[in-house]
């Protein structure tokens, strides 16, 4: 798959006003979205992968097919994606019990104390190829591909597959669908403790704690597009058609662009 | 009978003055409308006649400033002029006599002048005088109290104009207030899709509103790189 | 405003005996003075003076009015016309301007010769030597009192007259500007009406200067939500005008009719017709329901094209399908003020409440079917592919056919089994059953990930089932039978399940899944044949002293609903029991012999009792129970 993309800087006083402006365009509410990332760098030359990622983990073979095609072709950062709620941040871990059932991240909702399971929580691995270089288009456009991975514990595929663990943050924003479009605005916001750790924390933090990256809590808006098959120039282009068009009809509010092709390498040196 | 001296001759140099910027502002609107099909624009139009307006007033001005002077210079071919060869030129330049049609012009001004005192109805001739000594002032007096521009009139301001219903939802500034710039109540709730004037006055344009004034701006410190670097890599910004 | 200010613009004059002829030039130039204070005679003359070569006959004000009614070319054509005459009289002005500087430089260039050559003409500095025309001045004598008198004339009168001309176009642009804020308020005041009744105004995409509203439906296929979009036009007078384009003008309303036997028994209603027709406000919501009627029709024919399987039909404006074998539906699309021809008028109004009940769900499911496109929309897309997304089509026949269809049926079968339950009342015999209808309708599953509203119509897009239960004459016998409807999936239609407990005959089964009425029905009542002949076979077994010595029935050919009993004495007796949801009918034969298989010999006596129980038969019957004690006498 191909993903092509136009980013904005949306500095913070105009945050408010651009998700208006959104949902007029896009006729439909906001979705909220919050998310773990956690960023992954390949250590070694790929090679022979001996994936055991443990008996109870139900990768379907088709998604396990994929991800060592994805993890094998180079040396590169890759992202692990896990959605959360808001109430996560903060939650207490269900009783360490190893008898206890294993219960939904939001099962103990009702009790009104609610839990935050890692052991349930759901990851999806993301991988971006760094943006094609010197195309004519004015868009930033790569290669990528996503499959999920096995709930819980994410370090131990992962480093089965050959990659280390580099830092965890997570992001706020809010998306909106706009025809083939996913508009996302969005902002990076850091965990409060700033000590070295070499796995994805097994509890979240309150939520007020969580500091944005860019101090002044400016957004990033981003828009993308999927295309099934990158070698399709009609699609290609038909998809930056679109992302043009929305550039053009947001360009009174924010100027859409290309990124800086080498803040989007992943190429792991 | 005696040559022009110093001084007069600088008001001649000023009639030819004024006389060149009159031809070249004529020149200027011959040559705009030879360029355009059918009309230039009509706002530049009406600048190019207004800056020869302006530039004939000035002409006027000075013609009747310096009447008594130019009454009594009297202009003749020099011993130089080639008046043999050149007489037409010379005729051209010398003419004192009106075109026939501004000659026809005169007399109905003439006509239409004379028969308003003929008429007993109307007013006198020292009456006209009078008015026409009193209208100037009187009219710029009250367009003085005028705010020519802005969003409210007088009458408005003077009944308040928080009473004014505009119907839109962005507060007009009332430029002659001065405490206005105080008052910063925008409504929270923001339209969609504002609406303003365009300056070329060519009626209203809707646009997806630029960003307002709703929080105290603050740009952005870590440029949009930098982020995109670190949700990529994790490196910090300013740490590479 | 303008009573407060009453400084008179126009001097008090007898009319000029011609129409004002001042050219437009001056007139314009004299407005832009912004005073009038700086009018003199002077600078008066010295502009009659620039302007001589204009000629001020050549137009007039009032050629423009005219305008409007000629045409485009001949519009055009006058322009041209203007647009030379402005360039002649620019050109003359330019001209003797020319000759007043050339002869000032001239004159100038005795003294000044570098500065005032600059500004001498070409063809001036060909002819003439620099400094060679001389100035002196003189002392003229005064002028005579009598052309003092006369320049003072002609000044008044053109002063006279340009005043005039100024105040009368100032009075002029005020009516003009009061009478365009007049029209603007107005039209302004109308927009702010429809606003603030909730509608949503915004600028029109494709002519950004021009307002419109937004009444139509932002899920609707992109042909009519693109309709959905009015502008709000200004007339002349500032009164709001709806434009809706090429849309047509008259209202439209989809229309159910129902029609049993061939006869039209049932009409939907029409749609109200509003007091304030020409409101905007009505015309608003005319526009908007006319928007969704042919957006409803439009998605009823694509839905139908679909069904042709299922019995629907389609013509041209018209969509037909079947309930039942005597009823149709009828749905087309037709204006709101047409007449009823003489052969649509309904023959009954019977089935108006179903018609209008029809007319409303179709219209609930296309509501529906938006909120479906709106979930859809604002889920995240799947990637860009040649494949195209197709929507797929709405549920608003389906769902009301299947309904119509399952109560149809149920109503059959439980008439079926009222008759049948009569029919074995009036032979003394007690059954009973009872019915669910629509059981499967279940509006406390809700979950709160959807709304209520769609929950509620997602419970109609589910397949129909209504249940039937009861007991048969045995105590031990019972029997259920589902009925399912559906249309939305195959198996299409309507399908009988039924299950039944009969122990003498545990190894009978019924059919599954039986789609016809007929055979229902013959299952129905077979089973209840057999608990029948089990009933008489078991008179016997009660034990009643007084039934001593009586014969014992023992079923022969259960299935034919044939019984047999043997005396002590060998005489061989056999009865016949049928049973319709119409009659039960016994008959007993004596019977000589039986053959080796036990059939009756084809000699066969004639009978030797017989009774019919008939649907509706008045009490005081002898009951089956007495009638087979009698016919079993030895």
């Amino acid at each position: 798959m191909h993903e092509l993309l136009l980013f904005a800087s949306v500095p913070a006083h105009q945050h408010h006003e651009l998700l208006q402006q959104l949902a007029g365009l896009t006729a439909m509410q906001p979705r909220h979205r919050l998310e773990r990332r956690v960023i992954y760098k390949a250590y070694r030359k790929p090679g022979l992968i001996n994936t055991r990622v443990g008996a109870s983990q139900d990768l379907q073979g088709h998604d396990m097919q994929r991800l060592n095609k994805m993890l094998n072709g180079g040396m590169f950062y890759t992202q692990v994606v896990g959605p959360v709620s808001e109430a996560d941040f903060g939650a207490q871990s269900p009783s360490e019990d190893p008898d206890a059932p294993m219960s939904g991240t939001d099962a103990e909702e009702g009790s009104g104390n609610h839990l935050y399971n890692y052991e349930n929580q759901p990851w999806k691995l993301e991988f971006r190829d760094i943006p094609e270089a010197g195309t004519r288009s004015a868009v930033t456009s790569r290669l990528m591909a996503s499959a999920s991975l096995p709930k819980g514990d994410i370090s131990t595929p992962m480093n089965a597959w050959g990659y280390s663990y580099v830092t965890e943050y997570a992001v706020e924003g809010d998306a909106f669908i706009l025809n083939d479009i996913v508009i996302f605005l969005h902002r990076v916001l850091h965990y409060p403790t700033e000590q070295e750790s070499h796995a994805p924390r097994r509890q979240l933090p309150p939520f007020q704690q969580m500091s944005p990256l860019e101090r002044t809590g400016s957004y990033v808006l981003q828009a993308s597009i999927t295309v099934q098959d990158g070698g399709n120039q009609e699609m290609m282009r038909t998809a930056s058609q679109h992302l043009f068009g929305l550039r053009e009809q947001l360009k009174s509010a924010v100027r859409l662009e290309q990124a800086d092709r080498l803040s989007l390498d992943t190429r792991a040196k | 009978m005696s040559a022009p001296k110093q001084d007069q001759l600088k008001t001649l140099e000023q009639s030819r003055q004024r006389l060149v910027q009159l031809t070249h502002s004529l020149a200027s609107l011959i040559t705009s409308l030879n360029q355009s099909d059918p009309l230039p624009p009509w706002n530049s139009l009406q600048s190019q006649a207004s800056i020869i307006s302006k530039n004939l007033l000035s002409v006027s001005d000075h013609l009747s400033d310096n009447r008594e002077l130019l009454t009594s210079l009297v202009a003749y071919p020099g011993p130089e002029y080639p008046s043999r060869t050149q007489a037409n030129t010379l005729e051209q330049l010398l003419r004192t006599k009106l075109d026939p049609r501004v000659d026809d012009w005169v007399a109905r001004g003439r006509k239409a002048g004379a028969s308003a005192l003929e008429d007993k109805g109307t007013l006198s001739e020292a009456d006209l005088a009078e008015l026409w000594d009193w209208a100037p002032v009187e009219a710029n007096e009250e367009a003085r109290q005028r705010n020519w521009g802005g969003n409210f009139t007088l009458e408005e301001r003077e009944a308040g104009v928080q009473n004014v219903v505009t119907g839109l939802r962005r507060v007009l500034e009332d430029e002659g207030d001065e405490s206005s710039e105080e008052e910063e109540g925008e409504e929270d709730e923001m339209e969609v899709v504002g609406v303003r004037r365009q300056s070329t006055g060519a009626g209203f344009e809707f646009d997806i509103a630029p960003a307002s004034a709703h929080q105290k701006p603050v740009e952005p410190v870590v440029p949009l790189d930098g982020i995109l670097r670190y949700m990529t890599t994790g490196v910090s910004p300013g740490n590479r | 405003m303008s009573e407060n200010f009453s400084l008179p613009l126009r001097p008090l004059v007898e009319k000029p005996e011609r129409p004002d002829s001042l050219p437009v030039e001056i007139a314009q130039i004299n407005a832009q003075y912004g005073s009038f204070r700086d009018v003199t005679e002077e600078s008066l003359r010295a502009k009659i003076e620039a302007d001589k070569n204009k000629d001020p006959w050549s137009e007039e004000d009032d050629g423009e009015k005219e305008l409007s009614d000629e045409d485009t070319a001949e519009r055009l054509d006058q322009l041209y016309k203007k647009r030379a005459a402005i360039t002649q009289f620019a050109l003359q002005a330019h001209m003797e301007t020319s000759f007043a500087l050339d002869f000032i430089s001239l004159l100038l260039s005795k003294n000044t010769p570098v500065q005032a050559e600059m500004s001498m003409s070409p063809y001036l500095k060909q002819v003439a030597p620099l400094g060679s025309l001389n100035a002196e001045v003189i002392h003229p004598p005064p002028k005579t009192e009598a052309a003092v008198n006369d320049t003072k004339s002609v000044a008044r009168g053109w002063r006279l007259q340009n005043f005039n001309s100024a105040a009368n176009k100032l009075l002029d642009s005020a009516t003009r500007l009061e009478s365009a804020v007049e029209s603007e308020t107005k039209y302004w005041n109308e927009v702010l009406a429809v606003k603030a009744k909730g509608w949503k105004v915004c600028r029109l995409p494709r002519e950004r200067q021009a307002l419109g509203v937004q009444y139509g439906f932002l899920e609707a296929t992109p042909m009519f939500r693109d309709r959905g979009l009015a502008a709000l036009r200004r007339t002349n007078d500032g009164s709001l005008l709806l434009d809706k384009g090429l849309i047509p003008l008259k209202a439209r309303t989809v229309r159910v009719r129902v029609k049993s036997h061939g006869q039209l028994t049932g009409c939907s209603k029409r749609r109200p017709t509003t007091e304030d027709a020409d409101s905007t406000e009505s015309r608003i919501l005319q526009a908007r329901d006319t928007v969704y009627e042919e957006e409803l029709f439009h998605e009823l024919v694509r839905e139908a094209r679909i069904l042709g399987s299922q019995g629907v039909t389609t013509r041209q404006n018209l969509v037909r399908f079947p309930v039942s074998e005597e009823q149709e539906v009828l749905l087309d699309l037709v204006d709101d003020g047409h007449e009823l021809l003489a052969d649509d008028e309904p023959t009954s109004h019977e089935h108006d409440p179903v018609a209008d009940a029809l007319a409303h769900s179709v219209r609930i499911l296309l509501a529906y079917a938006h909120r479906q496109n709106l979930r859809r929309r604002t889920q995240p897309p799947p990637p860009l592919s040649p494949k195209r997304r197709q929507t797929p089509e709405y549920q608003l026949l389906r769902p009301v056919m299947a309904y119509l269809q399952h109560s149809s049926h149920v109503r059959w079968l439980e008439s079926l089994l009222n008759d049948v339950n009569q029919v074995l009342k009036s032979a003394g015999l007690t059954s009973d059953f009872t019915c669910t209808p629509f059981s499967s309708l279940n509006f406390k599953r809700f979950n709160s990930s959807v709304p209520k509203v769609e929950a509620l119509v997602q419970e109609f897009l589910l397949p129909y089932e209504s249940t039937f239960s009861g007991k048969l004459v045995c105590p031990q016998s019972s029997f259920r039978t589902k009925v399912r409807t559906n249309v939305v999936t195959p198996p299409f239609g309507t399908h009988y399940d039924i299950s039944v407990n009969v122990p003498q005959y545990p190894e009978i089964r019924p059919p599954n899944r039986i789609g016809l009425q007929d055979e229902a029905a013959w299952v129905l009542t077979h089973f209840v044949l057999l608990d029948i002949l089990t009933a008489i076979c078991q008179v016997k077994a009660t034990g009643d002293k007084k039934k001593e010595g009586l014969l014992t029935w023992q079923a022969a050919y259960p299935h034919d609903g044939e019984l047999m009993a043997v005396s002590s004495t060998g005489q061989c007796r056999k009865m016949k029991v049928s049973l319709s949801r119409h009659e039960l009918t016994v008959d007993v034969y004596a019977i000589r012999e039986i053959d080796a298989f036990r059939r009756p010999a084809a000699t066969k006596t004639s009978t030797i009792r017989s009774h019919t129980w008939k649907l509706g038969d008045a009490a005081g019957q002898p009951s089956l129970e007495d009638f087979v004690a009698e016919v079993s006498k030895p």
